[in-house]
């Protein structure tokens, strides 16, 4: 084991807490749903950037590269000031979602460059303009731009120009897990001296305003001399902990308390409060800093001169460890720099690429190592303590779900029993700094690359009774956790598990059997709530592709009447396959899920006949088109097919899980009541494939598609004028660029058409646009059921790949084809650019820019540009997790080993 | 049967005099100065017309201490 691995060990037996601090400060807590406490719900506008600043936070923090413990106790972050800006940079600044032409968006430049899982070395890059940041002309020109309008981005604003920005590298190295050692590097990139005052600032959560806590937590100056200072800070659960500055630096007392003068009107108890550092630094008010030099919020301040082309650094240590008793006196011996903390730094950053080496597949190149390492660095930095106590928050905003004269809240209020309190990957922690269920689900196939345990944990955490609502539903977003996401928890699960088992030799039948019981509880929900006639097919609303229908699947159709949707039943069919694979895992040596998986292998049955029935009535799908649409059914008993070819029509694909025969073989009397289940109801396995058919090394498949379907709707997809584009399998095809899909309703006209790009409708926010874009989430989804289907169907069956090109590839092939043109998306081409960086001629050519990888939400649909949330490494990172695939495993091991065959390559990691 | 509705205690601000105002479970209305032990030194307030009181979040209320 490498020096990470060992961390990694000994987290896990909590013999040393390596994971207390992290990366865990969101990058906004302004603007979010639990801060918001308006009437109508209108967060963004509710609590903006201009009074985050000022008004202290209720139910979290954020900053500039910033770590916290994990309760969110003491946070440190950093916070900048150029001398030109009107308010020192202290967190991210973005747009909010009215604001823009495309929804909310951050306008900065930073960089998650490297983690370890631990968060024994970390890196994170910021790139600091030297001008006044144009924060109103960003506003100003983004509100005027359309729809139709790319974004207006900071680059444009021409405040990079000539290089006058500082590169602002930070770096954190644990000596021991409490012992954090950081380095502040600043690079000065542009052709003048250029001065910048750097503040890393240390402060508590204020917990204490809210609750009428008697425990105030408290900072004071221990030393302070021209060789360094030392703040120390105390908290009642935390203990002590200690912040050493290196060098010459004033240290900035303050209260985290709201500014009630500038907040409310209402004059301030006390001077020191949340903005003081903000008008000492800006503004020059000096009684704005507390003379006695305590408080629950510190900045040490340095002020630096960096020449062009230069760099100077910053050297903090935040430990548990007390200083000497000289020290605290005179400030003697009040660094503990020197060579040792030049050697811990060193020595972490070397543990780093050793830990990075030992699961990089050796045929990776440079680039490809670089870009499957800040894929997983972006995972690991975009974790984030998340606080969220629904019913005080219901409570505190008088809508307390038990009082008689409550008023009804704008949103949550029948999730009054969560308690969120917990480090939680999120998808990004600027645009969206809350949980996602279906995201994290995605999250941890690539969190398992490097730390199988909090991926785990993640899954366990959305099944607890804190999360989960106790009918069964798993919570979407705080938004609308009643929301509905698509349920991928289950699959999420089953293969997190085999990597265990794979890896160790033993699968975690604990944890897989309570996981069972809780995903039990949520099918049902499913079952009972979206299946609105009994008949097995499935709603869900707009079940996470936001703007991908023609009407807004999440609201009342216009033409009245329901939908009957492909893609909420393809779900709910691969939901079944991922329940009868956990059962029959569990059946291998608890007989009592023998049944289960029983019940599981017909209800599946029962999904995908509904779907693929070929009846009289209208099903979903089109024998004409050879595809699965959504079906509209009227409230006059008429129905129709909704014939946009989207992503809707390719999940019924996606499900498709491939079985060993295992609990056949073990429990024969089960598969005897299978087969007299198929043939009692012939009609169930009359339109899809037939489960009896046996494949290659004797599999069993379950899939809606028969090969004739399968074939038909591989042919649309790997069509690249309609599904496959250069950089993947796109959401909407381009078919309908020239061919718009129109229907006339309530006197109304709706359309879809092809748009590669932005989204050009308000739709979900308009932030998100499914119609035309690849998407990184769902690509995976289609990767993984051809290996099912290779797995099963074997070297023979092979298709035309791109369809009409003439090339005939295996399915293996097709994925891997797939895979190869996902991973070109970061990839540096021929030519030396990054598709991701499309038009951008900063990122695609200046060297400072150039190998600073972002990992977009979403990915234009013909030429790869990032697109959306620009840092939504979240399930984006899971380009890692294919490229590690694609690069460990062969073809022939997974017609050997079927679907432990992937697992099976990552037990040496 | 009669039931007694308690109301809620409500945190407001009157941005015209800079004073926090406090509406207590009775309904009664009070001005709190932003002083030390800020409740032991309000003062009753009778909302007119005129009054634009701008509510604000629950959790203030700890802030002024108040006692209910």
């Amino acid at each position: 084991m490498n020096a990470e691995q060992v961390r990694l060990e000994a987290a896990r037996e909590q013999k040393a807490p390596w994971k207390k601090w992290g990366p865990y400060l969101s990058e906004r807590q302004w603007g979010t749903v639990r801060e918001d406490y308006s009437e109508g719900g209108d967060a963004w506008n509710y609590f903006t950037h201009d009074q985050a600043r000022s008004r202290a936070y209720r139910w979290g923090e954020d900053g500039l590269a910033g770590i916290s413990d994990d309760q969110q106790r003491l946070c440190f972050a950093l916070a900048l000031w150029n001398g030109k800006d009107p308010i020192l940079k202290e967190r991210l600044f973005g747009l909010t979602n009215s604001e823009s032409n495309h929804g909310e968006d951050v306008k900065e430049y930073y960089f998650y460059l490297d983690s370890t899982p631990t968060h024994s070395y970390m890196k994170y890059l910021y790139k600091y303009p030297q001008a006044a940041y144009p924060y109103s002309k960003l506003v100003e020109t983004s509100r005027r731009r359309g729809r139709h309008e790319f974004e207006y981005e900071l680059l444009d604003t021409g405040v990079f120009d000539e290089n006058r920005y500082f590169d602002v590298f930070v770096e954190y190295a644990k000596e021991s897990p409490e012992d954090i050692l950081i380095q502040i590097s600043i690079h000065n990139r542009g052709p003048e001296p250029a001065l910048l005052h750097v503040l890393p600032t240390l402060w508590f959560r204020n917990q204490w305003s809210w609750h009428g806590h008697p425990d105030r937590p408290a900072l004071q100056q221990l030393a302070r001399t021209n060789k360094g200072s030392i703040v120390k800070a105390v908290d009642a659960k935390l203990g002590e902990r200690y912040l050493y500055c290196d060098g010459d630096a004033s240290l900035l007392f303050t209260e985290n308390e709201t500014s009630t003068q500038r907040i409310f009107g209402v004059p301030n108890r006390s001077p020191y409060v949340k903005d003081s550092i903000n008008d000492y630094v800006v503004h020059g008010r000096k009684e704005a800093m507390n003379p006695e030099k305590k408080g629950t919020k510190v900045a040490a301040q340095y002020r630096l001169t960096v020449n062009p082309g230069q760099s100077q650094a910053v050297r903090l240590r935040l430990s548990d460890v007390a200083p000497p008793a000289g020290a605290q006196t005179n400030g003697e011996d009040a660094t503990p720099f020197g060579s040792h903390f030049d050697e811990v730094l060193q020595a972490r950053r070397k543990e780093a690429d050793e830990f990075y080496k030992a699961i990089t597949p050796a045929a990776f190149n440079n680039d490809e190592a670089n870009v499957m390492r800040q894929a997983l660095a972006g995972m690991l930095w975009s974790k984030q303590f998340y606080l969220y106590d629904v019913d005080k928050w219901l409570e505190e905003r008088g809508s307390d779900p038990f009082k008689a004269t409550r008023k009804a809240a704008p949103r949550n209020d029948h999730w009054h029993h969560m308690y969120n309190s917990d480090v939680i990957s999120m998808p990004d922690k600027w645009e969206y700094p809350w949980y996602a269920a279906w995201d994290l689900a995605f999250h941890v196939l690539a969190l398992t690359l490097v730390d199988a345990d909090f991926g785990k944990n993640q899954l366990k955490l959305m099944l607890r009774e804190r999360y989960m609502h106790p009918n069964g539903q798993i919570p979407a977003y705080e938004w609308n956790f009643g929301d509905v996401n698509p349920p991928v928890h289950a699959w999420s699960t089953i293969f997190t598990y085999r990597l265990a088992k794979a890896q160790k030799g033993e699968g975690d039948k604990e944890w897989l059997k309570s996981s069972f019981q809780k995903l039990l509880l949520n099918f049902t929900w499913w079952v009972n709530r979206k299946d609105r006639s009994g008949r097995n097919v499935f709603e869900g609303g707009f079940l996470g592709l936001d703007n991908i229908g023609v009407f807004d699947r999440s609201a009342p159709l216009p033409t009245g009447g329901y939908l009957e949707q492909a893609d909420g039943t393809a779900w709910m069919a691969l939901f079944c396959q991922n329940m009868l694979e956990i059962a029959v895992e569990l059946a291998l040596t608890d007989a009592d899920y023998a049944e289960m998986a029983l019940k599981f292998s017909e209800h599946f049955l029962w999904i995908a006949s509904s779907m693929a029935h070929l009846g009289d009535d209208t099903g979903m799908w089109d024998e004409e088109d050879g595809f699965f649409y959504d079906v509209l059914r009227l409230p006059n008993g008429q129905a129709r097919r909704l014939k946009v070819r989207s992503m809707v029509g390719l999940l019924p694909l996606c499900a498709a899980t491939t079985f060993e025969g295992q609990l056949i073989e073990k429990y024969p009397e089960i598969g005897e009541r299978f087969l007299q289940f198929l043939e009692a109801r012939p009609e169930v396995t009359a339109a899809i494939h037939d489960p009896r058919k046996l494949g290659v090394a004797g599999r069993r498949l379950a899939s809606i598609l028969d090969e004739t379907k399968l074939r038909r709707v591989l042919a649309k997809m790997l069509d690249e004028n309609e599904f496959l584009s250069s950089y993947g399998i796109r959401s909407l095809s381009r078919y309908h660029a020239d061919r718009p899909y129109v229907i006339k309703a309530g006197g109304q006209e709706y359309q879809v058409s092809y748009l590669p790009a932005e989204s050009d409708t308000g739709m979900f926010g308009g932030n998100s646009n499914w119609r035309g874009p690849i998407w990184m989430p769902v690509n995976a989804l289609i990767i993984r059921a051809l290996l099912q289907y290779y797995s099963y169907y074997g070297n023979e069956f092979t298709v035309e790949c791109p369809t009409g090109s003439g090339r005939q590839m295996n399915l293996y092939q097709v994925a891997e084809e797939i895979a190869r043109r996902l991973a070109n998306i970061f990839l540096r081409g021929k030519d030396g650019r990054r598709p991701v960086y499309g038009s951008t001629q900063k990122f695609q050519e200046d060297p400072h820019w150039r190998d600073c990888l972002l990992f977009y939400e979403y990915f234009h649909g013909d030429n790869g540009a990032g697109l959306g949330a620009s840092h939504q490494t979240g399930w984006t990172g899971v380009i890692a997790r294919i490229m590690h695939l694609f690069a460990t495993l062969k073809p022939e091991q997974i017609i050997e080993s079927g679907k432990m065959a992937y697992a099976e390559t990552t037990a040496d990691i | 049967m009669i039931t007694v509705r308690h109301r809620k205690v409500a945190l407001f601000v009157d941005r015209s005099s800079q004073q926090w105002v406090v509406r207590d479970p009775e309904g009664n209305f009070w001005i709190v100065p932003s002083v030390e032990n800020p409740w032991d030194h309000r003062q009753p307030f009778y909302p007119t017309e005129e009054t634009d009181l701008e509510p604000v979040p629950g959790h203030y209320i700890y802030v002024l201490d108040v006692p209910f």
